[in-house]
């Protein structure tokens, strides 16, 4: 099954070349052009993953990090950005990204971290139905 | 005691940083959109090569978004080099039409950070004054920073060039959220007082006024 991904930039000519790579790759990609429109996708649901550029005008992308893992703590995060400060980096590491990639990437090496990501999304799944379904067990005494 | 000396040179240090930290940004952005590019042509080889066909108006489409962002590096690399240049001087003539035009080149990423638009609206002809270049720049860098911090609803800023009979005047408009603010703080005082030049805040018509003097 692909891979669905949201590909968060505003840099319009980058999420149309960054798409069509990606689907070329058997991934199926959404785009956002800015943070709010990138949280009214993540409110619809079914992303394995988030690739988000961290410098967006407006809500900048670790404040749009912040709410998505509001959101949907299992989501996977994959920030991307051409200002790659090690704080920045830490930042958002501690805030739950799970991988920081510097601009220009490496189609090849994004492709890895995104299937690392949906695999990592399906074992939190996974651990979260298991405990609601230990919590209903216990709830009801069976 | 730190002099407007030392503190006008470390406003200027501070600006420089800033400045080169953005347009370096801009410059990755680019770069990746061109990187890409060429990434998405060897796609489209190997896709090739399993048998698939051509398509002409594919390699247009790439060809034209590699020209358009590589004259968009061009444009950043010429502006930051200009800006390198503005030390080379420390003391000269310039035209305020050109100084304006490249602030707003080199602000244009802090100016689209903050989801606002610069309007700049200059005289017909030069408008020389015989200033600091790299100070004039870092002053009016750190006003164009507090023009966005003061800017209303709209979030459309206007700085506008005026001849004087002595030299000129650089006026920041539209500055909607502006009250008795603390600007010019302790960096900006300094840059006026080494450079010589005065600031009016006028709230009621909402603008800030900066008076260069050739005398």
């Amino acid at each position: 099954m692909s891979e669905k991904i949201l590909l968060v930039d505003d840099e319009t000519d980058f999420l149309e070349v960054m798409s069509e790579r990606m689907e070329a790759r058997g991934m199926d990609v959404t785009t956002a052009e800015s943070a709010q429109k990138a949280l009214q996708e993540v409110e619809k649901g079914g992303f394995d993953a988030i690739v988000l550029d961290l410098m967006m005008p407006g809500v900048d992308g670790l404040e749009t990090l912040k709410k998505i893992k509001e959101k949907r703590p299992a989501l996977q995060v994959i920030l991307l950005s051409g200002h790659a400060t090690l704080e920045k980096g830490i930042e958002a590491m501690k805030l739950g990204a799970m991988d920081f990639i510097e601009k220009p990437a490496d189609i090849n090496q994004l492709t890895e971290k995104i299937r690392k990501a949906k695999a990592q999304k399906m074992v939190l799944v996974e651990e979260e139905m298991e405990s609601k379904l230990k919590s209903i067990i216990n709830a009801k005494g069976w | 005691m730190t002099t407007a000396t030392e503190m006008a040179g470390w406003a200027g240090l501070q600006f420089f940083g800033r400045t080169t930290a953005s347009v370096s940004h801009e410059l990755k952005n680019a770069l990746a959109i061109i990187k890409e590019n060429a990434g998405l042509l060897n796609d489209y080889l190997l896709m090739m090569d399993k048998g698939m066909p051509l398509q002409p108006d594919r390699f247009r489409l790439v060809a034209g978004r590699i020209d358009q962002q590589t004259q968009r590096a061009d444009a950043l690399i010429r502006h930051l080099n200009r800006f390198g240049h503005s030390v080379d001087e420390a003391f000269t003539s310039v035209d305020l039409n050109e100084v304006l035009a490249l602030l707003s080149a080199l602000s244009s990423r802090e100016v689209s950070m903050q989801q606002a638009t610069l309007s700049t609206e200059v005289e017909a002809s030069p408008v020389m004054v015989k200033t600091t270049p790299f100070w004039l720049l870092t002053l009016l860098g750190h006003c164009l920073s507090f023009a966005l911090q003061v800017m209303g609803p709209s979030r459309e800023l206007v700085v506008r060039v005026t001849k004087t009979g002595d030299g000129g005047l650089i006026r920041f408009e539209r500055l909607e959220k502006m009250r008795q603010q603390n600007f010019p703080g302790e960096f900006e005082a300094a840059l006026f007082e080494v450079m010589g030049a005065t600031c009016r805040m006028e709230p009621e018509k909402k603008s800030m006024e900066i008076k260069l003097s050739n005398c």
